[in-house]
């Protein structure tokens, strides 16, 4: 524990499937690695800051098209706790400016569970009128995304031949919207 | 006439979300984008029940619970506050300022309609 206590401090932080960060710390990079799971980056220039999330919608029941209610809520609910922390330190939506990266289909003649992982991104930003600036989704590769939230600069490359294993895909947690009456 | 909820949620694809579940129910569904446009709808309006989010610009979720609350009126409106947030300081701020209940996002349709039957009388 003393090792990492005196360890330089990272400025690179790796975010996982589910996860989602926002800040205005210089130099800070967000990385992480997308197959058909999407990465939303926003920043926002008026109060320099910027987060990214990781998100993967879950499969609907019986494998019937379209999105189910539980993956609509579980979207909503990945792309509201980025955009509340945006609000939070500053960020209104008018000033926002939105990338998409990732929602490869990584098996051809499968279900395109990327593009429409994608799709709901896309909806969701038009619907809360947030612009989207750029967007690098669909295709067959993974991706590696390298997202500097202070100055919203974004690096996007393949990763080609790799990650052929699908994520585990995302369920509401049990507990999820339970009700306390006082 | 069917029983009138307003919801209260700067996300319009969260109001989307919440319309569909509740007039699944059968409830009649108003919608402001924040406490503001909420307390104006309020002034000429007597919904059965409110259901707000926490984080709103111009009149917040706590805000717009004391307005509502400081007008005799609303004493017995209940108000159920649906939020991504969960930290007990926030839920005993919005219980002390007057809510009804606490529902943390995302929801589960069926809890909040049993939640929705409870406090609605």
């Amino acid at each position: 524990m003393l090792t990492l206590a005196i360890a330089p401090p990272s400025l690179r932080h790796t975010l996982m499937q589910g996860e989602h960060e926002v800040s205005g710390q210089d130099g800070l990079v967000l990385s992480t690695i997308l197959g058909s799971c999407i990465a939303c980056c926003l920043h926002d220039r008026s109060s320099a800051i910027g987060g990214m999330n990781h998100f993967l919608l879950p499969a609907p029941p019986n494998g019937l098209p379209g999105r189910s209610d539980d993956a609509e809520r579980y979207g909503l609910f990945a792309m509201e706790v980025l955009v509340n922390a945006m609000l939070k330190r500053g960020a209104t939506r008018s000033t926002m400016r939105a990338h998409l990266y990732g929602g490869a289909n990584l098996h051809v003649g499968m279900r395109a569970i990327g593009s429409e992982n994608a799709g709901f991104a896309r909806a969701f930003l038009a619907a809360d009128g947030i612009a989207l600036a750029h967007e690098d989704t669909g295709g067959g590769d993974a991706r590696r995304i390298e997202f500097q939230p202070a100055t919203g600069r974004v690096r996007c490359r393949a990763v080609v031949g790799r990650l052929r294993e699908e994520p585990v895909r995302a369920a509401l947690p049990a507990d999820s919207g339970d009700v306390e009456l006082f | 006439m069917s029983i009138q909820i307003l919801t209260v949620d700067d996300s319009p694809s969260m109001r989307a979300l919440l319309r569909a579940a509740l007039t699944g129910e059968g409830y009649r569904v108003d919608e402001a984008e924040d406490g503001r446009s909420a307390m104006e709808w309020l002034a000429s309006n007597r919904p059965a029940l409110v259901i707000t989010d926490i984080n709103m610009p111009r009149l917040d979720g706590f805000g717009l619970i004391a307005e509502v609350r400081a007008q005799a009126q609303f004493n017995a409106l209940p108000i159920l506050v649906l939020t991504t947030e969960s930290s007990p300081e926030k839920k005993a701020r919005a219980r002390a300022a007057g809510a009804t209940g606490w529902i943390v996002k995302p929801f589960d349709p069926a809890k909040l309609a049993a939640a929705v039957r409870r406090v609605i009388h």
